[in-house]
């Protein structure tokens, strides 16, 4: 049979996955022609002016560094480095994950696990596959800040070639790290162990993070006397950065000595590179199969690490044989007695899932516990504070960051959660409580779980600015007319253009509605921001007129796109047709 | 030239058995999901696998599918262990899952090719035997349409079709009648049964008991990890002591080994 009559000449399997795959990956690209017009123009907008407006702003501020007498180049030098230092390690967490999700949560990977596909050659492919997916949004991030570098440095045109092959060889180590890494800790950790290292390392890295990021006390004596000496503190503790066993080392010595003409040792730092790539690309290629057929075997056999503990085997008997009994979460709801029993227990049901999904509560953890610690570090800018037009700026500036990343987590969790429900709907959409009470639900929860994040850290930041009490009563009524409103445009939105064909929450906010979503929240919060800043009440050369029409304005603006959209769709949800 | 299989002593009973489960034992931490399982399938027979839910059928065929590696114990496929010669033993199976993955962008046709290519076929036979399944599987209409857009059922006959390209020794399906409609579910009876009759070993799990009490030459029950019965329907009768129907003897014959599985547990 087919053993026995096998021929040659055919391509590598490697090869024919690349080539069916590339296939794939391209009428996915034009099948872009076959999308809403208006969201292809949304998504090339977004890309154009990312590109343009990051070129812009990165050539302005190189500009504004390089007329610092003496210090400018120092100064470009060592924000390369950072830059570099810190994408290296983005990179490595991003090919961990998606090295990760491609090798032991994917599906095309066991079906060619039970073909006579070799496991070299299975690991080759989704090592190259999750590289290019986990490195090009930092092409993407990079290019415009190479691009400023260039012009202000006035680089020879060889310069963005060099440039382009040194990072092609960059990206390449994390990428065999990433795989290397996800493929130990799939052997050796189950999920939940997982879970509970990476937040005590998230904790530990918090923690060593506040005692080492302290602030250089400074004196303005010094400040004007001393700038080199000064200087020289302040860029200490940036020095990891040229750690020179570092790739990202590498990479910026390779860079910016092409720029400067040293064509040598920047050729040195591209054989570096090379040599690096070779080595841990030949171990990748040639020693990773068994380790990973070891490490999915593993990942699909396991049972929980955390049970060979005593404690946790002793916890878990104890919840199940509570199985029959209100959990806590059931417990507190049942309190609020005024809500209906079937709002609760929609109101129970989402909470479960969101407290159970780890990917939702861990980007909330992540991007508000990132602004709070950036909030909660306010403190060390108390000389500037004083001055009442920083004071201005950084309080606008902190009511559009937590807005932001407010939109940024309502378009990725609150918009599909309406397009998820399509799939149960054969058990909530046919009860009788109807569509617009079950939408209406989603919005009174995630607006009131919204409320309690962004009105903390408005409080949290005007506290730390020392604002008097009728300036935090300002910023927290416009933080929570903000919080209802991206809550309603990404509710209302969900039941607009719902998407029952998709399991993934992603895909669905991919499509047209998510795309909208996405940007008219960030107009919206664009606008509203420049409105409460140029009506604000504080500022001197504030007329009253200006005032009332600029608040008027933010209100008929956040009407207009939270109300509103939340009518829509609940109007159409009552004539709904799956 | 001597086969591997020959010159290989831990495969020295190829003859006898295309697939070859040996004390095969499967644990999830704490659940023995496969509890040492000794079968032998031979050449050319239709073997179907019955057991409740969570019996452990699955299980059992990832490892004779090399998707899993036993805790102890040796699968075999054509004579090669499937974790120390995995490549000679994929190469002679065909598994499909009961959702089987397929490229969603590709064409059934452009589908087809690449799994042929994968299992080294050439152009000449590639094309002989896709054309002779795809008439009978009726999938002329869609050779040229993208997978995605296509119904639950279509998949699944293509997810066949391209297991059966290559001509496989074994075939191992799980639950091959999901989403098939009456006339394409005779379709896939009746190949399978023609290759069994040609020498190809049939391996495939299922729930409905008619389709096992139609095709099967012999039945396997497996209930809580263990095989608690193997053999012929009329033996299988026997065994349980109840005349009939297969769901009779199936019923009694798991219904006995969950009592008898309580006992100790009762006497401690």
């Amino acid at each position: 049979m087919s053993a026995h009559s096998q021929t040659s000449g055919l391509p590598t399997p490697l090869a024919l996955l690349i080539k069916v795959n590339a296939l794939q990956a391209w009428r996915r690209l034009k099948s872009v022609r076959d999308q809403s017009r208006l969201l292809t123009g949304l998504i090339g907008l977004s890309i154009v002016g990312y590109a343009s407006l990051s070129f812009w702003l990165f050539y302005k501020g190189l500009r504004f560094i390089k007329t610092f007498p003496g210090l400018g180049t120092l100064l470009t030098e060592r924000l390369l480095f950072l830059l570099f230092a810190f994408l290296f390690v983005l990179l490595l967490f991003s090919n961990l994950i998606i090295s990760y999700t491609n090798l032991f949560r994917n599906r095309e990977t066991s079906f060619l696990m039970s073909l006579p596909v070799p496991f070299e050659a299975i690991f080759r492919w989704k090592f190259l596959e999750s590289a290019l997916l986990a490195s090009w949004a930092f092409l993407f991030l990079i290019a415009p800040l190479l691009a400023a570098y260039g012009l202000t440095h006035r680089v020879p045109w060889h310069f963005y070639l060099m440039t382009i092959v040194l990072i092609a060889l960059f990206v390449f180590l994390p990428a065999v790290a990433g795989s290397w890494l996800a493929a130990n800790l799939a052997r050796y950790m189950d999920r939940r162990a997982f879970q509970i290292t990476a937040l005590l390392l998230a904790a530990a890295s918090l923690v060593s993070a506040i005692f080492w990021l302290k602030p250089e006390p400074v004196t303005d004596e010094a400040l004007e006397t001393r700038v080199l000496v000064v200087l020289d503190r302040l860029l200490t503790k940036t020095r990891f950065a040229q750690y020179p066993l570092l790739p990202s080392y590498w990479l910026s010595s390779g860079v910016l000595h092409w720029a400067e003409g040293a064509l040598a040792t920047a050729g040195f730092f591209a054989l570096v590179l090379l040599s690096h790539v070779l080595f841990f690309g030949c171990l990748t290629f040639t020693r990773m199969g068994n380790v990973f057929y070891d490490a999915a075997s593993t990942v699909q056999s396991r049972g929980s690490v955390l049970s060979r503990w005593g404690w946790f085997r002793a916890w878990r008997n104890r919840t199940r044989s509570c199985n029959f009994a209100a959990g806590p979460v059931e417990s507190a709801l049942n309190k609020l007695f005024w809500l209906r029993s079937e709002t609760r227990a929609l109101l129970t049901k989402d909470i479960r899932l969101f407290w159970r999904d780890t990917t939702q509560w861990g980007q909330t953890l992540v991007l508000f516990g990132l602004l709070g610690v950036y909030i909660i570090n306010l403190r060390h800018f108390s000389h500037q504070l004083t001055n009442p037009f920083w004071m201005n700026l950084v309080s606008y500036l902190n009511l559009g960051a937590c807005s932001l990343n407010l939109a940024t987590l309502t378009t990725r969790f609150v918009y599909p959660q309406f397009s998820l429900e399509g799939k149960r709907l054969w058990i909530v959409g046919l009860a009788p409580i109807g569509l617009p009470r079950l939408v209406k639900a989603k919005f009174a929860l995630a607006t009131g779980a919204s409320l309690a994040v962004t009105i903390g850290l408005i409080w949290l930041s005007c506290y730390m600015l020392r604002m008097p009490w009728e300036r935090t009563l300002y910023f927290t009524c416009a933080v929570a007319a903000m919080t209802f409103t991206l809550n309603g445009l990404a509710v209302g939105l969900g039941a607009l253009y719902p998407n029952f064909k998709e399991d993934n929450p992603s895909k669905i906010v991919s499509g047209f509605g998510g795309t909208f979503c996405l940007v008219l929240s960030f107009l919206y919060i664009v606008s509203s921001v420049t409105l409460l800043a140029i009506g604000s009440p504080w500022s001197r050369r504030q007329t009253t007129d200006q005032m009332i029409s600029c608040t008027v304005g933010f209100g008929v603006l956040s009407l207009a796109l939270g109300w509103l959209p939340l009518k829509i769709g609940l109007r159409k949800l009552v004539k709904f047709e799956l | 030239m001597l086969d591997r299989r020959d010159a290989c002593p831990i495969a020295r009973s190829w003859k006898e058995g295309m697939i070859e489960l040996i004390d095969l034992v499967k644990r999830f931490g704490d659940l023995t999901a496969v509890n040492g399982i000794n079968l032998v399938v031979p050449r050319g027979e239709f073997l179907a696998v019955l057991g409740p839910n969570a019996a452990g059928k699955t299980t059992t065929i990832k490892m004779i599918a090399g998707l899993i590696k036993p805790t102890s114990g040796t699968a075999r496929v054509a004579g090669f262990d499937v974790q120390m010669q995995p490549l000679e033993a994929r190469k002679r199976m065909a598994y499909v899952p009961d959702f089987p993955f397929l490229y969603d962008k590709l064409t059934p046709w452009e589908f087809f090719r690449f799994t042929g290519q994968l299992f080294r076929m050439d152009e000449a036979r590639l094309q002989t035997s896709v054309r002779d399944l795809i008439a009978r599987f009726n999938l002329e209409p869609y050779l040229a349409k993208p997978i995605e857009g296509l119904s639950h059922g279509t998949r699944q006959r293509i997810a066949i079709v391209s297991a059966l390209l290559h001509d496989p020794e074994v075939f191992v399906i799980d639950e091959p009648m999901v989403g098939l409609d009456p006339q394409h579910a005779r379709v896939v009876k009746d190949i399978l049964k023609e290759r069994s009759e040609r020498g190809m070993t049939v391996f495939f799990s299922t729930h409905q008991l008619s389709v096992a009490e139609e095709m099967a030459d012999r039945i396997a029950i497996i209930h809580q990890g263990r095989l608690i019965a193997v053999g012929t329907r009329d033996e299988l009768r026997r065994q349980s002591g109840v005349p009939g129907a297969l769901e009779k003897a199936f019923l009694t014959l798991t219904s006995q080994e969950a009592n008898l599985s309580e006992v100790p547990a009762a006497l401690q």
